[in-house]
């Protein structure tokens, strides 16, 4: 063999397939990135449209970019630049009486105070102090259900979990029993009870379910909504587009010391004596390693390894595992700016949400259950050349939307028909708050989950890789008995987002698989 | 103030919780009260004649949950409660064939595999994880839900009995119950079995009264609170009570009377009376005050607190969590006098299954399509029914050759959708026969014949149901069993032991732990606090000493 071997290959190129490879580069280790795309950056690439406009391809805001990955990889310093810029959301209201969220307050578009400053404020303080709490457990592997006390592992797990109880117990009597209380249930109840039903519950309930199969009723959807507001839940527009958070990750990882190679996929990974030893690239050259982290979701991570290394029980887990993406992406490129009714210029540069109350969203969740094109679906718009004028191009704006309660499975399939009626739904939607949008789009371009999985192989063209509901997160994410990022043969680790903690542009799996990997002596 | 309305204990509300919290209290030596506002004892346990000739169960129409060390305790069947076991049941599909549940191992293997060779073999695994989570589950019920917040003894003595049960499960299993318990029943049957029919016949039972739908999470529970019943220790078998439900509340009634106990029907409860923080006594509508250092109210926990009490006695948070606690009335029924025993065509003609529960339901999408019609404010367009015909089995329900026929609908709001306005006031003859002749309509999938055989149909609405028995909306729960309103979340946070901000009141429905169905356990489970309270403690026997 011929090719040169490496400590660990990653299998993907995506921002936490990057981030492995940082970690384990900045620690000496030797690693190369194998990317089946063209360039890295999985979800977070940039797409150039024919007359050379460049828009965020699939994801197009950072929300929940974890401190720590971000001080390890050194993004937004002079060694990996990634500058961002905090958008105010604006949630859209047929009357015009649009709420904006700025810095978790709440106010109107036209600058006077919302009715419901107070009790959405309250609501507001409370979900970050849970969802801090719950933060602690996001930056090591899940505490796991095993016995004993014998390893030391065992016994800073255990002290993780003291600390979390105590800091559970200090927030009061009232506040624990309120985190207890809420943790499971539902974000539609939560939100009403003390919020009328209008464009700012509608906003947080559209939060709560972006990319996940479920409506606000569903229980769990108060975790997922905590899980985004991690990090405060503001969300960041980066400069340069979502490209510019791949070049970052990118520069991250090479500058650390690994070696990234595009263009040609992974088929499968070898093995030798039940251990992992290298991969073998779609065009036959194999590479050999000690160790390979796979950034894909948990079921193609297993295909790629093979079946044969898996118990019975951990195939049909994986099998059963819920990833049925609902989030479509649509960019369209627009002749001008549109206008928005009542919206300011500044606003119109937020992050806009058509979401106009919590039983909007749920009534929008309900055709995508049954495999149907929403009617009236959930938009989350930005339109990026606003804040950047540098990117607009011949005064052309590109408005980047991401379109929820899209099935996955469309009865029927997804054909060229099926996108062009999701664009026209999509411009049908907006055409309500913008009058005459439909009229300046000259280009479009619309990526079903279909479509997304076809670009990234995420399961089901799920952001999430797979569903974060609470049968799937924790020490069952991405299974029962494999929630360590160890994925069946030795030196084989799981480093995406169907690993512990889940999606978004966090780092965290892809940064705590390599900290397991390094922890468990593979290499 | 007389000598006869001074008590030690009075209990608001005569349903199955109510009496039997009564019944334990009285047997601890206790001078009990019972106050009913109907003139009949049982709450939603009850036999009715509504029509010459028949007997009606119309509310709560199956016996499987009743706790047996109760039933032991209070020596129910030496005062004539008597539970006649069914077994299987049915669902027809639209295409005339059916699928038959049957308790025969081997005859329900061979009837799966006429629908699906591969749903035989997920069965076995499919019932021994139902089976696994009920034992686990089942010790809970007879227990306090610890408050994870405290640091009294009792308390964590009660997590660590949690920890240690959970423990028990071993690694692999603890991972698989967490798992479950998170679970949506559809994607729960998704996982194990191919047939829609099949998957619809047994998704059923965990919709059945909630205001979830089979995709929403934590249904997969929901349905353990229908298989954990246990009749002469078959879990998940099910049995009518002879002579309808009220046969259970009478024997409680008739128990509670024996042990010396009084029972006042014909007038509810205006207000509870409270002075300095303590409970003293109930005001009835009727202007009769009685007098007790002990009140118990069987009503659920919004009608308890919001109506009957008074706002100031209450600390503000608590009323907030009071007002949000979520009873949402999600089912309605339709109770049939029948000339005589329909035609179910598809079935072979006497069929055993067809003594059992029938249903209608053909993929799990229809019963989702059925939630999303309850969202909204409407009935199921095409709803899902739970029928049984219990004459078949205990002819003392019908005249001689006739029958009497219980059919359960899910789902039917509460706050009903007429022309933009959702209320419960919506339910008029209108629309309560339009809603009847959807049934109807349905009913006829299975047998066509129905409305021919038809004599006489009682139908209810959530608004009927709250207006008669006095539970919330209806709901038969006296409360969402979501797990924000479970274990020591139910019915309020920091109040899951029966307690109450008012010192001698306590609350021993369904609202409380362990939630609802004709189980008993809250009315016992509280009935032992307030015996311990009270230092009486050791006078109790049975389970609950």
């Amino acid at each position: 063999m011929t090719t040169p071997n490496y400590d660990a290959i990653v299998i993907g190129a995506g921002h936490n397939g990057l981030t492995a490879a940082a970690t384990l580069a900045r620690k000496g280790k030797s690693v190369c990135v194998i990317e089946k795309n063209a360039t890295a950056g999985g979800m977070a690439r940039n797409t150039t449209f024919a007359n050379g406009i460049q828009a965020p391809e699939i994801a197009h805001l950072l929300y929940n970019l974890h401190p720590k990955v971000k001080k390890e990889l050194g993004l937004g310093s002079v060694r990996a630049p990634l500058e961002v810029r905090d958008l105010p959301a604006v949630s859209l209201s047929e009357d015009g009486n649009h709420a904006v969220i700025r810095n978790g307050k709440a106010e109107l578009a036209d600058g006077r105070p919302h009715p419901e400053t107070a009790p959405f404020g309250e609501l507001m303080r409370r979900l970050t102090l849970f969802a801090g709490l719950l933060g602690q457990l996001s930056t090591k592997s899940p505490p796991s259900l095993e016995d004993g006390l014998a390893s030391l592992d065992k016994l800073t797990e255990l002290a993780g979990l003291a600390k979390l109880g105590l800091d559970l117990k200090r927030m009061g009597k009232k506040d624990m029993r309120e985190f207890l209380r809420v943790l499971l249930s539902n974000a539609y109840d939560l939100i009403l009870d003390d919020l009328e039903d209008g464009p700012l519950a509608g906003a947080l309930a559209a939060d709560a379910v972006r990319g996940a199969f479920a409506g606000p009723r569903s229980p769990g959807t108060v975790f997922s909504l905590m899980y985004r507001l991690g990090q405060g839940g503001g969300a960041q527009l980066p400069l340069g587009g979502m490209g510019a958070v791949a070049a970052a990750f990118e520069t991250a990882a090479r500058a650390a010391g690994a070696e990234i190679r595009t263009g040609t996929g992974v088929a499968r990974v070898l093995t030798e004596n039940d251990r992992a030893a290298g991969v073998v690239l779609e065009d036959g050259t194999e590479i050999s390693a000690r160790a390979v982290l796979s950034n894909t979701g948990p079921m193609p991570a297993m295909i790629l390894a093979g079946a044969e290394h898996y118990d019975v029980e951990a195939v049909r887990r994986m099998r059963n595992q819920r990833c049925k993406g609902t989030a479509a992406k649509v960019n369209l490129v627009l002749n001008s700016a549109p206008k928005f009714k009542g919206l300011s210029p500044e606003l119109t540069a937020g992050r806009l949400l058509i979401a106009s109350s919590a039983t909007y969203v749920e009534r929008a969740f309900n055709p995508a259950k049954y495999g149907e094109m929403p009617e009236n679906p959930v938009i989350e718009a930005v339109i990026p050349s606003l804040s950047e004028p540098g990117l607009a191009k011949d005064a052309q704006h590109v408005l980047s939307a991401v379109v929820s309660s899209v099935p996955y499975a469309l009865e029927g399939g997804w054909d060229e028909a099926a996108r062009e009626s999701l664009a026209a739904v999509t411009i049908a939607t907006l055409e309500k708050y913008a009058p005459g949008i439909g009229a300046l789009v000259s280009d479009c371009q619309v990526l079903s989950p279909a479509c997304i999985e076809a670009r990234t192989g995420a399961p089901g063209g799920h952001w999430h890789h797979a569903e974060m509901g609470i049968d799937q997160i924790l020490t069952v994410r991405p299974a029962n008995g494999m929630a360590h990022y160890r994925f069946g043969p030795e030196g084989y680790y799981l480093c995406g987002a169907g690993a512990h903690p889940g999606g978004d542009v966090t780092g965290l799996a892809g940064r705590n698989s390599a900290l397991q990997l390094l922890k468990d002596g593979v290499i | 103030m007389g000598q006869h309305d001074r008590f030690d204990a009075i209990v608001a509300g005569a349903g199955h919780n109510g009496l039997t919290a009564a019944c334990y209290l009285a047997k601890a030596g206790l001078k009990v009260l019972v106050v009913e506002k109907n003139d009949w004892i049982g709450g939603a346990a009850v036999s009715r004649s509504l029509h010459e000739g028949w007997t009606y169960s119309n509310c709560s129409y199956v016996c499987s949950l009743l706790r047996r060390e109760i039933v032991r305790d209070l020596e129910l069947p030496k005062y004539g409660l008597q539970v006649i076991p069914y077994e299987g049941g049915a669902s027809f599909d639209s295409d005339g064939d059916y699928f038959a549940y049957m308790s025969d191992h081997d005859a329900l293997r061979r009837e799966i595999s006429r629908h699906s060779a591969r749903d035989a073999d997920a069965y076995d695994r499919f019932s021994q994880t139902v089976i696994r989570q009920c034992r686990f589950i089942r010790p809970f019920l007879l227990r306090n839900a610890p408050d994870p917040t405290s640091l009294k003894p009792r308390d964590i003595g009660e997590l660590l009995f949690l920890i240690k049960q959970a423990h028990g499960l071993g690694k692999k299993e603890l991972g698989e119950t967490l798992r479950f318990w998170s679970m949506s029943i559809g994607d729960f049957l998704d996982e194990h079995f191919e047939n829609d029919l099949i998957k619809a016949h047994i998704a059923g039972a965990g919709i059945i009264g909630t205001g979830l739908g089979v995709y929403s999470p934590g249904t997969a529970y929901v349905l353990l609170h229908h298989y954990m019943g246990d009749v002469d220790g078959a879990i998940g078998a099910w049995g009518f009570a002879r002579g309808g439900m009220g046969a259970i509340s009478n024997a409680l009634g008739a128990c509670f009377e024996e042990a010396g106990g009084t029972i006042v029907t014909g007038s509810g409860v205006d207000r509870f009376l409270v002075s300095n923080g303590r409970v003293t006594g109930v005001a009835l509508a009727n202007g009769d005050e009685y007098h007790a250092p002990i009140v118990a109210s069987n009503m659920d926990v919004k009608r308890t607190f919001l109506q009957h009490t008074g706002e100031q006695y209450l600390p503000g948070d608590f009323v907030k969590a009071v007002k949000r606690f979520k009873i949402r009335g999600s089912s309605g029924k339709l109770n049939i006098a029948l000339d005589a025993l329909p035609e179910f065509p598809a079935a072979p003609k006497g069929a055993p299954f067809l003594r059992g529960d029938l249903h209608c339901a053909e993929s799990l999408n229809e019963l989702e399509r059925a939630y999303d019609d309850w969202k909204e404010g409407r009935w199921s367009q095409n709803p899902y029914f739970d029928m049984l015909i219990p004459s078949q089995i205990d002819p003392t329900m019908a005249p001689p050759g006739k029958h009497m026929m219980t059919v359960f609908v899910q789902y039917a709001p509460y706050d009903l959708e007429v022309g933009g306005v959702r209320a419960g006031t919506n339910w008029n003859g209108q629309t309560r026969g339009a809603f009847a002749n959807c049934v109807f309509d349905k009913l006829e999938q299975a047998c066509p014949d129905i409305r021919s055989k038809t004599v006489h149909a009682e139908v209810r609405t959530p608004w009927d149901i709250e207006q008669e028995v006095g539970l919330t909306e209806g709901n038969i729960f006296q409360g969402e069993l979501t797990f924000d309103q479970l274990l020591f979340n139910r019915p309020v946070p920091g109040y899951a032991q029966y307690d109450t901000p008012i010192n001698g009141m306590y609350i021993v429905g369904s609202s409380a732990h362990p939630g609802g169905g004709v189980m008993a356990a809250p009315g016992a489970n509280a009935a032992r606090e307030i015996l311990r309270n009270i230092g009486r403690g050791g006078n109790m026997t049975g389970y609950a000493a």
